[in-house]
Parts: C-alpha cells; structure tokens; sequence
C-alpha cells in the first residue's frame, strides 16, 4: 500500500469499497427496516387474545432482536466505519467534498447514529424487565432513529449522483455549504428515498423469515404460519411500488447517465461498459423470484417452509442488494460526483488547467519529480487511472490493451485526452487530463507493462513512490 | 357466463377427450420419500429444466447462426451487435455446462443412493446414454462459434479417436469431413448438435422419465432398513413439486447470475495456419480423461500409450455401466460395498485428474 493514494493489486481499490459498502448496506437496510419491523410485530403481539399465541410470538420477537441487535450493533456499525476509512483512501478529493458540504448533515447522522445504538440495545435488554408499552415506545424510538439515518443518508447519496444545478452553480468558490438543502433535496432524492424505503422493509420481512423459519411446524403450527405470513406481507408494498419507484428514479437521472443503462444490451465487448444492463438483469430476476418463492412457498404454505427455503430467499434478496447498489454506483460514471468531480478525483473545471501545466504539478495526492517517463506515467496512471483499472484483476490493462503496440497506446490515451463528443469512451470514462509530456508519459509506462521490456527495448527505472 | 364457469366447461372439453382428472388423480397418490437424503432427488428434474432452458436459447440462435464459412461472423453479430444476442448465446453456454455438472451429480447420486437396483437398471442404462449424448452435444456445440480456442480444441479433440487402429482415421475424417477441421467440420457439427442428437436425445429422455414415474423415487440403503412405519414421504403433487419448481427457480438465478456476471465471449476468427495459441485444453468435463491420457502417455510413449489409455478408459465406462448387474439388489452383500468404494475411486480420479489437468495448463 502506498499511502495516501492507495494501490490494491488485483483487486483494485474501487471494489474494496464496494465489497464494505455492499455488505454494510445489506446490514444497515435491514437495520431501518427491521427497526420498524420489531415495535409493529410487537404492538400486533400484545393485541393477540390467544394467551399462548401471544407468549409464543413474543419469544419469537425477543430471540428476533437478539439476532437484530449482534447483526446490526456489530457487523452494520464495523462496517460503516470501514467505508470511511476505505473512501477516505480511494477517493480522498470526493470524500473532502462530502464531508465540507454536508458536515451539518454528518452530525445529525452522528446523533442519530447513537440513538440508534442506544435505543436498541435498551430494547434488548429490557424483555421482561420494564413495562410492556415502556418497551414498546423504546422500539419505537429506535425506529424513528434508524429512519432519520436513512432519511440523511440517502440526501449525500443521492446528491452524489444529482447534485443539482444550484449547487453546481456554487461549487468550487467556497459557498457550496450555503446551498446544502438543495443539494440535500437534489432531483433524485425523493426516488431514492422511497426506493430505499422499500427496500428496507422488503429486507426486514427477509430476514424474519430466516428467525421464523426455524419455528417447530408440527409442535407450533399457530405460530410458525402467522409469523411467516406476516414477514413475508412486508414484501408486499416493496414488489408493488418498487416498477414505478425505479422508473421514476431512472427519469430524474439525467440523460447521459440514463444512455449507460442501454450500453449493454447489444454487446459484451470488452471496454464497452456493458455492466449496469448486465445487473440490471439480475435484478429483475432476483426481485421476480423473491417475489414467486415468498408467496408460493412461504405464504401459501408456511408450515413446509424450512430455514434452507428461507436462506435462500435471503441470499437471492442479498444478491438483489448488491447488484442495485453497484448498478447505482456504475450509473454514475464518468463521475463520482455528477458533473463536478471524476471517478478519478479530478474536478471538471480543472481539467484545462491540468491540460496547460500537467497532471503531477497539480495533483496533492501522488508526486513524481522522476526524470523516468516511465516512473512519472506510473505516477498519472496510479492517480488518473487507478480508481477504476488495475493492471491484472478488475478491468485489466494488460488484457485491454493487449494487442496494441507503443503508437496504438499512444492513440488511445490521446483520444482519451481529447475526449471528443463523439469518442465511446466519453460516456462513461473521465478524460485523460495531462500535457502531451503527460500523455507521452502515461503510453510509456502502459508500453511496458503491456509490451513486456524484452519487446520495447524499455526498462522500468523506478516505481512512483514518495 | 362467469370466468370460473368457462375455464371448469374448457377444463371438462379437455377432460373428457384427454383424460386429465385420472392424471391427476395419479399424480396425488403418488408420492416422494422424505429423509436426509431427500436433497438428491431434485437432480434430476434441475438437469431436466437445464436441457429445457437449451431448447428455448438454441432455437433463438438458430434463427442466426450460420453454419460454414459464416460460422464466425454470425456468432460475432450476435454477441456483439445484436440486442441480447450475447444473453441468450451466455445462456445457451451456461445451461449447458451446468447440465453436464447437474447431470453428473444426479448420476452419482443415483449411484451412491444404489438407484441403479432391480427394477431400474433401465433407468440407469438409459441415463447414462442421455450422458454420453450430452457430452457429445457439449463437444459438437463447442466448434460451432469457430473461434481460435474451439478450433483447436476440436482439433486436438479429433486427435484421440485417430489412435483407435484401423478404424480410427476413418471415423475422424468422417467428423471432420476431411483431413483437417474446416467449414465442412462445423456443416457436420451443426447438424449433429441440432438433429441427430436432439432426435436421439428426446425419445430416450421421454423414456427415462417414464422409467422414473413407473418406479418412482428409490430409497437409499440406510432407508430401507428402516421399519416402514418409520419411512416419511410427501405428496408429488403439489408438495414435491412445488419444491421441484422452487429449485428450477433457483437454478433459473444461479444461471441468470453467471450469464450475466460472466457472459459468454468470443475469441479470434480462427486462422488454420496459425500456430496453436497457448493453453488449448478440452472443456472442464473432458479434461479428466485428456489428462489420463496425458499421464498414461508419459509412462507409455507414442500409439502404444494412447491405445492403452483409451482402451483402460472405454473398460473402465463399460464396469460403470453395468454396475447394475454387478451389485443387482440389497441382498448383494460384499459386492455393494465394493461397488461403493468404485464409485468414491471414480470421484477421486476424475476431481483429481481434473484439477491436475487445470494445473498442469496454468
């Protein structure tokens, strides 16, 4: 690792954030949905006249909550602090940004955030201790805290990809911070929110399945079918709404970043960013599933249902999840924050003054005095380049450019550099900001690494690292 | 007229003249058994709806394809310019790998469940055919895109049948319609693998189905030695199939899943001058015997270790198929504990050959 710009072999530093951030999703989702799921399933509990029934429901939603409180007290809030400390490294520019123009909302989130803790870890503890309503009012705080962080959330979310022109009119001289509720309530933020929403409570009944699929059929049958039938109608508003929600999300989204949702529906090739159609279908797929398994296994026939069925209607909703996220993170290419900063962290109005007096005099995060071309290229490439390409692993250099010799490579950074209205790479890359001695740079060091030295007549003189 | 009354008058018309309550009616009082090993039964069917999903995606690319000279171009245009060309051609690809891998499992369940027992050695013997032909669909479907990679896979491919004396030639030249793989190879492949093999393929799995619902489900060993009124079963229908539905479903996500994630590219055209390019290995489920061959010619170099790998591989194929008659019922005794132990040595030698194979190519 060479800190402050972070290299991750194979891998690269892109999917480390998205392998935390899809796990933490996955977990804090449930957190917002399952927070409302808890205080509801209790409140329907204490109504039930059948004494026996009631007892049983409420040892179910106490054993529930255990569950509750370790997966998300523990594995939702590690990993929340993981994506900060793997943004911070792979996207320090965006992640300034964020934190400058939403440090207000930060803290909100913050306090939320330990309301959240608190609250549920009070529910918890006090089954059978307090009074019921008293408890009652604890699960319900929580939910309201757990609600008010994604209600925040998904306003920095949201602004990332659709910052809204207002903002954009401010950012960069310093007053981005006066326009925060616009940016806040940027056009995809009510899409969004709803669509979260849904998915949250389509996820809380996901993982009550998995509690209440373990229920004794043949000594609790009262139970175990109206626990699963009352999980599995928390999916019921989300399959409903979620069709109109996503074409509502995808109209708010503006027309270049809508054109990425189509690029694959008539090729695989290699470099042609066909991903996002690619799990836009295994989204449609998943969700059809999720939707065929709960009704007809689980509500229709809540006694057969068994924890394997129920496992593997979570690991469908799971794969669901991460698909929608990454597809929401790929949407937003070229940029990390739409129309204002790169996915490589360069900002778009400083892409002439790159242009004029070069990429390495101008970046704060990699330096290279070098007199080796090759060593400087390394520099621009790790900077320019390295947030979304490695060399061997996730869209790889080596196999992209395979095939291409020093002058074709030289011809494909310059077209990248020129960025033309009508180049393929533009609706979906960031240009290659640099002088023509930074392009001379970045294609002699991509020689060599796809042209082995023995063929260039090249050898490597040092890597650059400070 | 309500809609309830015109679907129960359509559902008697159809009744009367097909006889659809008594299908019914059998398919209720059938049933499934119902213990540990319950898992293994739904094989079968997940091979079944792999085959079905193939159907569908091969006549789809047979509205495209073109075999011969055209062969490469027409695969590009539809993986790389038509719209969810390059799904459905993944699709095609995938579904066929994973019924190979879902067929096997099947197969060695059967094996190990002794399913293979009085009365259903025909049902044993008929899907190891449905094996062998699919394997050959899996071979014939390879060479069809004519890219670098599947050129010279069928090319070294075509190589093992010349090392059978005498006949041997004759039967290679007679796939490759000629002395070396060319369009007339893919004319030849192509009408294999989109009519010989399904006309060979269809009636022997109708009968094999047919096998399965005259016997129904077998109950392994550990099973029958229980008393009866220990034995649970569930009802075929709706229990077992709804469950049978629910694991298409799942196989219809993890397909979905890899086609999408991994969909299916296209190499170079393929330039018979051109050297072989590094790497060329047969696809996953014939690389276990590639590498015994490979390995058995390391101690027995030239025609003599070919022969010898392919007669000790075609030998040890006729004992597995006809372990039937070896280990014939549950009174066999020794013979059913030694058909047991061939069939862990053939998951040994076949994940192990396989993984050294892949190695050794890396």
């Amino acid at each position: 690792m060479n800190y402050p710009f972070w290299e991750i072999p194979f891998l690269g530093s892109g999917w480390v954030i998205g392998i935390i951030a899809i796990f933490h999703v996955m977990i804090s989702q449930f957190a917002v949905g399952g927070g409302l799921y808890l205080p509801m399933a209790e409140r329907k509990a204490m109504r039930i006249a059948d004494p026996d029934l009631r007892a049983a429901w409420m040892k179910q939603i106490a054993s529930h909550s255990k569950f509750f409180l370790i997966l998300t007290g523990v594995f939702g809030t590690v990993s929340g602090v993981g994506i900060w400390f793997a943004i911070g490294l792979t996207h320090p520019e965006a992640t300034s940004t964020l934190i400058h123009n939403f440090v207000f909302g930060w803290a909100m989130e913050w306090v939320f955030f330990l309301v959240e803790l608190t609250t549920v870890a009070v529910y918890y503890y006090t089954w059978d201790r307090i009074d019921e309503k008293l408890h009652l009012k604890v699960g319900w705080v929580y939910a309201g805290a757990s609600a008010a962080t994604l209600i925040i959330i998904n306003g920095i979310l949201a602004f990332m990809l659709t910052p809204g022109d207002t903002w954009l009119a401010v950012a960069g001289t310093g007053h981005e911070a006066s326009k925060f509720w616009t940016a806040f309530f940027n056009p995809t933020y009510w899409p969004s929110l709803l669509l979260r929403t849904c998915v949250c409570c389509s996820l809380a009944g996901v993982w009550a399945l998995i509690t209440s699929s373990q229920s004794d059929s043949d000594k609790q049958p009262a139970l175990k079918t109206s626990t699963v039938q009352w999980s599995v109608r928390w999916l019921v508003p989300s399959f409903v709404a979620i069709p109109f929600l996503m074409i509502w999300y995808y109209m708010m989204v503006p027309s270049s970043q809508q054109a990425l949702l189509t690029l694959g529906i008539d090729t695989i090739n290699a470099g042609t960013f066909s991903i996002v159609t690619r799990m836009a279908l295994v989204i449609i797929v998943t969700s059809a599933t999720i939707v065929g398994v709960a009704y007809y296994l689980a509500y229709r026939n809540p006694l057969d249902f068994n924890l394997s069925h129920a496992m593997a209607v979570l690991l469908l909703a799971l794969i669901a999840t991460g698909a929608g996220e990454y597809s929401r993170e790929m949407l937003r290419k070229p940029y990390v924050i739409g129309h204002w900063m790169y996915s490589n962290g360069v900002r778009v109005p400083n892409v002439e003054r790159i242009n004029r007096e070069g990429y390495l005099a101008n970046s704060e995060w990699v330096w290279n005095n070098s007199a080796s071309s090759y060593s400087r290229g390394e520099a621009i490439f790790r900077g320019e380049c390295g947030s979304c390409h490695t060399m061997d692993g996730y869209r790889p250099m080596r196999q992209l450019l395979s095939g291409r010799d020093r002058v074709n490579i030289g011809a494909m950074v310059t077209m990248l550099h020129d960025n033309k209205l009508d180049s393929p790479y533009r609706r979906f890359m960031p240009p290659m900001a640099g002088t023509q001695q930074d392009i001379n740079d970045l294609t002699d060091f991509l020689n060599v690494k796809v042209n082995p030295p023995a063929s260039s007549g090249q050898v490597p003189v040092q890597t650059a690292q400070k | 007229m309500t809609s309830k009354t015109i679907t129960s008058n359509v559902y008697d018309w159809v009744d009367e003249r097909l006889g659809l309550s008594e299908i019914a009616a059998f398919a209720r009082h059938k049933s499934v058994p119902v213990h540990a090993q319950s898992f293994w039964y739904y094989w079968g069917g997940i091979s079944l709806f792999l085959f079905l999903v193939q159907c569908f995606t091969g006549v789809l690319l047979l509205v495209y394809y073109r075999p011969g000279a055209d062969a490469f171009e027409s695969v590009r245009q539809i993986t790389f310019v038509m719209h969810f060309g390059w799904l459905i051609r993944s699709a095609h690809s995938w579904s066929a790998n994973l019924m190979i891998f879902a067929i096997l499992v099947h197969m060695f369940s059967v094996f190990f469940m002794k399913a293979y027992r009085k009365p259903r050695e025909f049902g044993w013997l008929s899907g190891m055919a449905l094996l062998g032909i699919a394997s050959v669909f899996g071979f014939s479907g390879y060479l069809l895109p004519m890219d670098e990679l599947s050129y010279f896979a069928t090319k070294v491919g075509l190589e093992i049948p010349m090392a059978i004396p005498w006949i041997g030639p004759i039967i290679a030249n007679m796939l490759r319609g000629g002395p070396e793989v060319s369009e007339f190879t893919v004319q030849r492949f192509f009408a294999l693998h989109v009519v010989v093999l399904p006309a060979l393929f269809l009636p022997l799995l109708g009968f094999h189905l047919w096998l399965v619902q005259r016997h129904g489900n077998a109950l392994p060993p550990s099973e029958e030695a229980k008393p009866a009124r220990e034995c649970k079963s569930m009802p075929f229908m709706p229990n077992f199939l709804r469950k049978d539905l629910a694991m298409w479903l799942i196989s219809l996500n993890i397909l979905a899943l890899l086609a999408s994630v991994f969909p299916w590219s296209l190499g170079k055209q393929y330039d018979a001058l051109a050297p072989a390019p590094m790497g060329i290995h047969p696809e996953w489920y014939f690389m276990s015997p590639f590498e015994m061959l490979k390995i058995l010619g390391a101690f027995l170099p030239g025609a003599i270790g070919e022969i010898t790998g392919i007669l000790l591989f075609t030998l040890g194929i006729v004992l597995w198929i006809l372990i039937p008659f070896y280990d014939a019922n549950k009174e066999s005794g020794k013979r059913a504990r030694i058909a047991h132990y061939f069939g862990l040595l053939a998951i040994v030698a076949l994940l192990s050959t396989t993984l050294i194979g892949y190695w050794t190519i890396r």
